[in-house]
């Protein structure tokens, strides 16, 4: 009977520990891939972001420090990219289009971050803004030149590239909000980019 | 050729849990049996309960039919099984524990929650309830039936244990030694291949029930995880049918054992009986296409299979256990009682009942009459005439006080009125079922009502009898446990 | 003794050595480079190699550890969570992304999933082997159909691709592994006597015998 008795104290304690793992290791069950909890981690603990030097398709270079005080929209894509890209731009259009006029520019931003700067050169990055409507201002589309400086851009957005077989790349695509203190904020569904502007609207 | 004679064995008391498992069949039966009278009371016009209440009923009564097929055709397996190989009462009592909690979650889910998918949850329809009912109570149906699942999955484990710790392995248990080769007369006796057979192929049935269920419980709560539609449909006919099939091979064992008793000659394993379980194990796993023949989204190889493996597997085991009853009981002096006369009345029914089967295993006819009532008039026929049949045979067994006694004058007129009411009942369902009638409740015509009322009639019938049965079954459970003899010698044996 | 000791030495040696050898970055690159590479062979035979190494301990040491612990049902319990976790897609991105994650899963999967299995796995008798055989290739079936049917790429670092074929690569081996599971229970094995002899007595005098699940 002891030996019963301690077969269950143990079982219930391994259960009990085993579902706090689970429960801690998924945010409450609901994170159970790393992009979700990625999402749900930055919700609670907006992060601070590295220091970067951006180019734009104007060849005109920048700090991303340089946008604090504003809110900052940023999406990461590659130009050739036939597939995901394009709803990226297609979704940062429908969020600049809904940001009030007098907004624009003075207190909110959109920047599409090429992760392929070998590739994408001012030209390159150029023929993507013009492609989805990006007026290069407002909206720019920049690369990151110095490769440390990008791997770590990365790092801090959580954004995945691996190569795919066709010389393209997959990568987690969302729409990642920075907020004025300069820290990475929020991370919407792509899908959902008129959600993601009502709440921009409101933090204006 | 081998040779057989019968071997008098003491007859053993059922333990307390087969009792629990016939308790809990026959008063479940009893109470589905009046969930079905309310169907056919509500097709015939004589009340009114409304569409939803009659699918909820209808969830009830499949669900619990089902299971309770399943209880009492493991009891009988369970109970005669004992004489050969070392069970656990354990895992036979944690089986009907699950069973209640199942029971439990399914009841809660219909009559709380107001689940009505039926019981075989075809998919999507649990998950597309157009706010009839929740998800949460779609998954508590089909979280049910997972507990009951795991309750069978242990039982048939057990029982393949100690098949093996016996016989060696299942090859053995199922006699391929004396079917392939030499019949040297050692093959295992009909109870343990078709125990064997049994578990094999309910082990397979299960394992791909649990899969689906869980795939659906997922499927519940997140859409995104797409099931393929044919997919779900295929492994949940899969599951069903092997897993009600499989209750007849458990409950046909009371005659494989009970018979023999009275006439003192022995069940034959020779290679004809050996042969037709074995292929009916092959054949019990590819026969479900035949539900699916007016489907034709399916691929048109597993129809042609379901056809023809349809076809064939009427044949092995009933005609082999018929011929066998037969040759049993010919000249033998048997002295009928409540026990033989039933046992003998349910391989007529369980013949009978396949009959429409055969017929509606045929491609162009399964067009017009599969969904018509012609399928309930089947499995009624089968189920009602043949499973429970034996079941109630088993039942009256047990209870007999001893073998001289004879049967009390309302238990005889009871078998002739069960016998003749359920055929009235069954034949009411065929007929429908030739006519045209609609297996669909929501579709019924006022030109079918008179069907529907004859039919309730038997069924008050049906029940009545059935209330005696397992009314003198409750009445004599306390002599069910001893241990004494309880057939009577025959005549020829006497002599 | 000593020869069996010995042999039990030089194999705990060889299970080391093949540690090792899937702990360089070299077969860690290649294993992980495909998702069905790592879930559906590094991390097995991470576990195998904890299973077989409990097997080489003393006698006297696996029972002292079972005994520890409770039994043989906390052992899978714990088998259970620890296997679990890491078919978590995020577990697996997480142990290619972070090298603490990664010594974790090195450590985890033998000492919490290999060696306590291997502890209750003698002791759990047939019925509890059939029960979590039987349950496994359902999960691993299901498993693979969620990978299979997934709406969206559940590993950041894996190719959308590879989790379907990784997905497949589950199910057929659900399927495989049922059927050899199925198909071994038809061969071997020998009669307890012969099978002819079936009188009650016999019977009756086994019945009163605890099945093997009632040891613990």
């Amino acid at each position: 009977m002891k030996a019963v008795a301690r077969s269950v104290t143990v079982t219930a304690l391994v259960t009990v520990l085993g579902t706090g793992a689970f429960w801690c290791g998924t945010d409450g069950f609901k994170a159970f891939t790393a992009e979700t909890a990625r999402r749900a981690d930055i919700l609670r603990t907006p992060r601070p972001l590295p220091a970067a030097i951006l180019e734009d398709q104007d060849g005109r270079v920048f700090r991303l420090d340089d946008y604090r005080g504003r809110l900052l929209a940023v999406e990461f894509i590659y130009t050739r990219c036939t597939t995901i890209c394009n709803s990226l731009g297609a979704a940062f259009k429908q969020i600049r289009d809904r940001v009030p006029a007098d907004a624009l520019g003075r207190d909110v931003a959109l920047l599409s971050i090429s992760f392929d700067p070998g590739h994408d050169d001012p030209a390159n990055l150029k023929a993507y803004g013009t492609r989805h409507g990006a007026d290069g201002e407002h909206w720019r589309i920049v690369r990151v030149r110095d490769a440390d400086q990008l791997q770590a851009l990365l790092g801090a957005f959580g954004i995945v590239v691996i190569a795919d077989r066709f010389g393209g790349f997959e990568h987690n695509a969302a729409i990642h909000l920075v907020g004025r203190d300069g820290r990475l904020a929020e991370i919407a569904d792509l899908d959902a980019p008129l959600r993601f502007a009502d709440r921009l609207r409101e933090a204006l | 050729m081998a040779t057989y004679a019968y071997e008098h064995r003491p007859d053993h008391g059922a333990k307390a849990g087969v009792l629990a498992y016939l308790a809990t069949s026959a008063a479940v039966l009893l109470l589905m049996m009046v969930f079905g009278l309310l169907m056919r009371l509500e097709q015939a016009q004589w009340i009114s309960i409304g569409a939803d209440r009659f699918y909820q009923l209808m969830t009830l009564h499949g669900a619990g039919m089902v299971g309770i097929a399943a209880i009492a055709g493991a009891s009988v397996m369970w109970h005669f099984l004992r004489q050969y190989v070392d069970l656990s009462s354990r895992i036979f009592i944690a089986n009907l524990v699950l069973f209640l909690a199942g029971v439990v979650m399914i009841l809660a889910s219909v009559l709380l929650g107001r689940f009505h998918g039926a019981w075989t949850f075809l998919f999507p329809l649990p998950g597309k309830s157009m706010g009839m009912w929740s998800a949460d109570a779609a998954a508590l149906f089909m979280g049910g039936l997972l507990v009951i699942g795991v309750g069978f999955l242990l039982l048939h484990l057990d029982v393949a244990r100690a098949i093996v710790a016996r016989y060696g392995n299942f090859a053995r248990a199922l006699g391929w030694p004396q079917l392939f080769g030499h019949d040297d007369g050692k093959a295992p006796p009909p109870t343990v291949v078709a125990s064997a057979m049994v578990t094999i192929v309910n082990v397979i049935g299960l394992v791909v029930g649990a899969s689906i269920l869980t795939m659906m419980l997922v499927n519940l709560y997140v859409p995104g995880f797409d099931i393929d539609p044919l997919l779900a449909k295929g492994m949940i006919y899969f599951f069903g049918h092997v897993f009600i099939n499989a209750t007849i091979y458990m409950a046909v064992i009371a005659v494989y054992e009970i018979l023999p008793r009275y006439t003192q000659r022995p069940w034959k394993s020779n290679k004809v009986f050996l042969a037709s379980w074995t292929a009916s194990t092959l054949m019990v796993l590819f026969i479900f296409p035949h539900h699916l023949l007016m489907d034709f989204a399916f691929p048109k190889w597993m129809l042609i299979m379901g056809h023809i493996i349809g076809y064939l597997n009427t044949v092995p085991i009933l005609v082999v256990t018929g011929y066998g009853a037969l040759m049993i009981v010919y000249r033998s002096g048997i002295r009928w009682d409540m026990a033989s006369k039933l046992l003998f009345l349910s391989l007529f029914g369980w013949a009978a009942g396949a009959m429409p089967a055969f017929i509606d295993g045929t491609i162009t006819v399964n067009y017009v009459m599969h969904n018509t009532l012609w399928v309930p008039g089947h499995f009624h026929t089968y189920l009602l005439l043949g499973m429970v049949t034996m079941v109630f045979g088993f039942m009256y067994y047990l209870g007999k006080p001893d073998h001289e006694t004879d049967d009390r004058p309302i238990d005889r007129i009871a078998f002739w009125l069960f016998t003749s009411s359920v055929l009235g009942f069954t034949l009411s369902f065929l007929y429908s079922g030739k006519e045209s009638v609609a297996r669909r409740y929501a579709a019924h015509l006022p030109e079918w009502v008179p069907y529907d009322r004859i039919a309730s009639v038997f069924a008050v019938l049906v029940i009545a009898s059935a209330l005696l049965f397992v009314g003198r079954f409750f009445a004599r459970i306390g002599l069910a446990r001893h241990d004494y003899q309880r057939a009577p010698l025959a005549r020829a044996a006497t002599a | 003794m000593i020869n069996a000791a010995t042999r039990a030495g030089i194999g705990l040696r060889i299970l080391v050595a093949l540690y090792l050898l899937l702990a360089t970055p070299a077969a860690r690159t290649w294993l992980e480079a495909t998702m069905s590479g790592h879930m559906l062979v590094q991390i097995p035979l991470l576990a195998a190699l904890g299973f077989i190494a409990c097997r080489l301990l003393p006698e006297a040491w696996q029972e002292t550890l079972l005994a520890a612990a409770g039994g043989p049902v906390p052992h899978v319990v714990v088998a259970l969570f620890a296997s679990t976790w890491w078919m978590l897609p995020r577990a697996l991105d997480e142990a290619l992304t972070h090298l603490p994650a990664e010594a974790a899963k090195f450590v985890s999967l033998p000492l919490l999933v290999g060696l306590p299995l291997a502890l209750a796995w003698r002791r759990l008798g047939s019925i509890g082997r059939g029960f979590l055989w039987t349950n496994f290739i359902s999960m691993l079936a299901v498993l693979g159909w969620l990978y299979i049917a997934a709406p969206v790429r559940v590993c950041n670092s894996y190719l959308v691709d590879q989790q379907e074929s990784a997905g497949w690569l589950m199910v057929k081996l659900a399927v495989l592994l049922f059927a050899g599971w199925l198909a071994s229970l038809f061969v071997g094995g020998h009669a307890e006597c012969g099978a002819s002899d079936i009188t009650g007595a016999k019977a009756a005098g086994t019945l009163g015998r605890a099945s093997p699940q009632n040891s613990t």
